[in-house]
C-alpha cells in the first residue's frame, strides 16, 4: 500500500505538471485573440488581405466548366463573380459562397466551351480581385468509365509491370556473373534507386511549394520521407529476421521502393492526361518503357544467388510495377495536390531507405566493399542510367 | 495534383536517335502513330462540349442578369433635367461634394469609389447656352480633388490649378458655351486615379434654338477596374454592368429618343455603341451640323456626342459595346419598344 501510493503520486504530479504549459498556453493564445489588431496597431496597419483563391482544379463537361476553389488566407473570401474567356457568366456554387480559411467550394458554369481550345476561367472576389486559371487545352475530363478504367490499367502494365518483368529476365545472365560484377550490379540498382529518390523528392517539394502556405510546407515532405523510411526500415529488419537483408528478401524491398516510386509515376502520367497537360503519345509510352526495364535488372541483381520459383519472380514484377495501374486509376479521377505532395515524400523515403539496404549488403558481399571499382562505377551507371533513359520517358 | 513538367516533356524526343535500339522502338512507334498528329489530338470535336441550351448567354436576359439593384435606381442617371429655354445670364445652380464611397457595381461587388455626391458618374449638370453656371465643389473626400468642365471658360476656372483639399471647397462660375454635349471630371493628380475611381459626370449645354423635343436619355459608359491591375474587370452604363440588360429602357415606337453619349472609360483607348435593329443620326460632341447615319458609333476616352433615334419596329433591342469583351463583362442592354 504505501510503496504503492508513494510510487504513484509521482506519476500522476508529473502528469499534472506537464499540463502546465499547455493550460498556460491557451490562456496566452485567448488574449492574443480577444485584443483583436491592437496589437499590429502598436507598430502601424494590416496590409489588406490579398482576397485570391486558390484554383485547385477546372474539369470540363458537356455543356459545363466545373471550377473548384479553396480559400487559402486567413478572412473569409465570398465568390461573387465568374469569368470564362474574359466574359461574365452566370454559375451556381456547389458548397459555401463564402468560404472560411481553407475551405472549398466547387463553381459550376453551364458553358458551350470548345474542344481542344485554351481557355482561362477567372474568379473574382466581393472586394473585386480576380483570380485568373489558364487551362491549356480544354479537354473533357474523363469520368469513370469501364473503358477508361481499362484504358489506364493498359498504361500501368504498359509502363510498369511489363517492363520490370523483361528486366527481370536478366536473371538467367546475372546467374553466371562472377561476385564483382554482381557486386556491381548490386551498386547499380542502389544507384538507380538514389536517383528515384531525389526525383521524387524534388517532385514532393514542387507540389508543396504549389500549395496554399496554411497547407504546404517542407515539413509535409518530411513528414512522408520519415513516415516510409522508419516503416520501410521496420519492414527489412522483419523480413530478414533482424540481420541485413539478402537474397529474396532485399529484392522484395528493392521492389516495394521501386513500387512505390513507380505509384508517383503512374499518378503523374495519369493527373497530367486527365488535366490535359500530356499528350500520352508513343513516345512517352516507350520512353517509360525503357526506363523502367532497369528497375528490373535492380531486383534481379538481389537474387541472382537465390533460387526463387518462377511464381516469386511474377510476384516481384506486380510489387515492382503493377502500382503504376493504382497510380495511374488515383491521378486519373481523383488526385488531391495535398496527398500527392505527401506521397512522393513517401516515395523518396521508401526509395532511400532501401538504398541504405542495398549499400550494406554491397558493404557485406562485395570484393573490396563499397570502395571497390565495381561498386563506385556500378552506383554511377545506376544513376546514368536512369537519367538517360529518363530523357526519353519525359 | 501532380503534373510532368514541360521540359521532360520536351526533352522526350532528343536521345531517340543516339541509342540504335531506342531508334528502332521510337520508328516503329511513329510508324503506328501515322495518324497522330490528327488522331490523338481530335477529341471528338463538337460533341463533347456542345449542348444546346448551355451557351453563356442565355441567361443575361430578364430576371438571370447578374445586375444590382431595383428598377429606377439609376433613373437620376438616365434622365437628364429638363432643358430650359434661353435666358441671357440667367443663374445656374449646383453644388457637387466629393465623397470617398464604397458602391456596388455588380452582383456581391464592391468598388471603393470617390464619388460627386455619392453616384458613379456623378449627377448630370445641365445648362442652356449663355447661362452662368455656378458649381460649388465641397470636397468631403480624402484626397484632394477638382472640377474640370470641358467647354469655353476663363483659365482660373479650369479646375487644374484650383486643388481642393479635404474639407475646403472651390465655386467655378462661368458662362455655359458652346452648345453641345460635354463632360465634367476631377482633374488632380494622378489623374488616371482620380478619373478611374469615378470623379465624372455629363455636362450638357443646350443651344439658344431648343432642340427637337424627345425622350431624353443619358449614357455614361465607364469601366472598373476591381483588382488594381491596370485593366477594367468590369463595363457598364450609367455605373452598373448589366443594369439595363435586366431593366430595358422602355420607349415608343412614334417617339423621338436622344441619347447623350459619353465615354468615360480609363485604361482602355476606345468604347463604342452599337444599337441591334436599327440606325440613328449621331451628332459628334453634340455641335455643328455634321450628322453620322449609322448603328455604330466609336469614342475615345473623353469622347461624346448626341443620338438620335425613332425606333422603326416595336420589341426588344439590344444595345452594346461592339467590343464584344466590353459587352460581355457588362456593358449590355436593352431597349422595350412599345408601340
Amino acid at each position: 500500500m504505501e510503496a504503492g501510493s508513494a510510487t504513484a503520486r509521482p506519476r500522476v504530479g508529473w502528469r499534472l505538471w506537464a499540463v502546465v504549459p499547455v493550460l498556460l498556453l491557451a490562456i496566452a493564445v485567448g488574449a492574443v485573440v480577444s485584443s483583436g489588431s491592437s496589437l499590429a496597431e502598436l507598430i502601424g496597419t494590416n496590409p489588406p488581405p490579398a482576397d485570391e483563391f486558390d484554383i485547385r482544379r477546372v474539369e470540363f463537361e458537356p455543356g459545363e466548366i466545373r471550377i473548384l476553389v479553396r480559400n487559402p488566407q486567413q478572412d473569409d473570401l465570398t465568390i461573387a463573380n465568374v469569368n470564362v474567356d474574359d466574359a461574365i457568366v452566370p454559375y451556381t456554387v456547389d458548397g459555401p459562397t463564402t468560404l472560411g480559411r481553407l475551405r472549398s467550394s466547387t463553381i459550376e458554369v453551364p458553358f458551350d466551351w470548345v474542344d481542344g481550345d485554351p481557355i482561362t476561367v477567372g474568379v473574382t472576389s466581393s472586394t473585386g480581385i480576380e483570380t485568373v486559371e489558364e487551362v491549356p487545352a480544354a479537354i473533357a475530363t474523363p469520368t469513370p468509365s469501364v473503358e477508361g478504367f481499362f484504358g489506364y490499367a493498359l498504361i500501368g502494365v504498359l509502363v510498369g509491370v511489363l517492363p520490370v518483368a523483361l528486366g527481370l529476365l536478366w536473371l538467367p545472365a546475372l546467374r553466371q556473373a562472377s561476385a564483382a560484377w554482381l557486386s556491381a550490379f548490386m551498386a547499380f540498382t542502389a544507384g538507380l534507386l538514389t536517383f528515384l529518390g531525389v526525383e521524387a523528392l524534388s517532385e514532393s517539394f514542387e507540389l508543396q511549394a504549389a500549395l496554399p502556405a496554411g497547407l504546404g510546407g517542407s515539413g509535409l515532405v518530411l513528414l512522408g520521407v520519415a513516415l516510409s523510411f522508419l516503416g520501410m526500415t521496420a519492414l527489412a529488419s522483419r523480413l530478414s529476421g533482424g540481420a541485413g537483408a539478402t537474397g529474396f528478401a532485399l529484392a522484395l524491398l528493392v521492389a516495394i521502393g521501386i513500387g512505390v516510386h513507380n505509384l508517383g509515376e503512374g499518378l503523374a502520367i495519369g493527373a497530367s492526361f486527365a488535366i490535359g497537360e500530356l499528350q500520352l503519345g508513343t513516345f512517352l509510352i516507350v520512353g517509360f518503357m525503357i526506363h523502367n526495364v532497369t528497375e528490373g535488372l535492380g531486383i534481379a541483381a538481389a537474387i541472382a544467388k537465390t533460387r526463387v520459383t518462377l511464381l516469386a519472380l511474377a510476384g516481384l514484377a506486380l510489387v515492382a510495377g503493377a502500382p503504376t495501374i493504382l497510380g495511374a486509376w488515383i491521378g486519373g479521377y481523383a488526385s488531391s495536390d495535398v496527398l500527392a505532395a505527401l506521397f512522393f515524400g513517401i516515395a523518396a523515403g521508401a526509395a532511400f531507405q532501401v538504398v541504405v539496404e542495398v549499400g550494406r549488403y554491397v558493404v557485406r558481399q562485395a570484393p573490396g566493399g563499397l570502395r571497390s571499382g565495381y561498386a563506385i562505377g556500378g552506383f554511377l551507371a545506376g544513376i546514368a542510367a536512369m537519367y538517360l533513359t529518363g530523357i526519353l520517358a519525359g | 495534383m501532380s503534373k510532368l513538367s514541360r521540359r521532360k516533356l520536351l526533352a522526350a524526343a532528343a536521345p531517340l536517335a543516339a541509342v540504335p535500339l531506342v531508334g528502332k522502338l521510337a520508328f516503329d512507334g511513329q510508324a503506328e502513330a501515322g495518324g497522330h498528329d490528327h488522331s490523338s489530338h481530335s477529341h471528338p470535336r463538337t460533341p463533347a462540349s456542345h449542348v444546346p441550351g448551355a451557351e453563356g448567354h442565355a441567361a443575361m436576359i430578364g430576371a438571370e442578369v447578374p445586375a444590382v439593384g431595383e428598377e429606377h435606381d439609376l433613373d437620376a442617371l438616365l434622365y437628364p433635367p429638363p432643358a430650359l429655354p434661353y435666358g441671357r445670364g440667367r443663374l445656374r445652380n449646383y453644388e457637387l461634394t466629393a465623397v470617398d464611397k464604397d458602391i456596388e457595381i455588380a452582383p456581391g461587388i464592391t468598388f471603393p469609389a470617390w464619388t460627386y455626391n455619392g453616384t458613379v458618374p456623378g449627377p448630370v449638370i445641365r445648362a442652356t447656352e449663355g447661362d452662368r453656371l455656378r458649381v460649388k465643389l465641397a470636397n468631403g473626400g480624402s484626397h484632394p480633388h477638382t472640377i474640370h468642365f470641358h467647354g469655353i471658360h476663363p483659365a482660373n476656372m479650369d479646375g487644374v490649378f484650383e486643388v481642393v483639399e479635404t474639407g475646403g471647397s472651390f465655386t467655378y462660375e462661368f458662362e455655359a458655351r458652346p452648345a453641345g454635349f460635354h463632360l465634367y471630371h476631377c482633374h488632380a493628380t494622378p489623374l488616371k486615379k482620380h478619373i478611374h475611381k469615378g470623379l465624372y459626370g455629363a455636362f450638357i449645354i443646350d443651344p439658344k434654338e431648343p432642340r427637337p423635343p424627345a425622350k431624353e436619355l443619358v449614357m455614361v459608359m465607364n469601366g472598373y477596374d476591381t483588382d488594381a491591375d491596370g485593366g477594367n474587370n468590369f463595363y457598364t452604363v450609367n455605373g452598373r454592368s448589366f443594369f439595363y440588360a435586366k431593366y430595358p429602357i422602355k420607349v415608343r415606337r412614334s417617339q423621338l429618343v436622344r441619347i447623350y453619349l459619353a465615354n468615360l472609360t480609363e485604361f482602355d483607348l476606345v468604347n463604342s455603341f452599337h444599337l441591334h435593329g436599327d440606325f440613328f443620326r449621331y451628332q459628334p460632341t453634340g455641335t455643328g451640323d455634321n450628322w453620322e447615319y449609322t448603328d455604330t458609333v466609336m469614342q475615345c476616352q473623353g469622347q461624346r456626342g448626341v443620338i438620335e433615334i425613332q425606333f422603326a419596329n416595336t420589341g426588344r433591342f439590344m444595345f452594346h459595346a461592339h467590343q464584344s469583351e466590353f459587352a460581355e463583362l457588362g456593358w449590355m442592354g436593352f431597349f422595350e419598344v412599345d408601340e
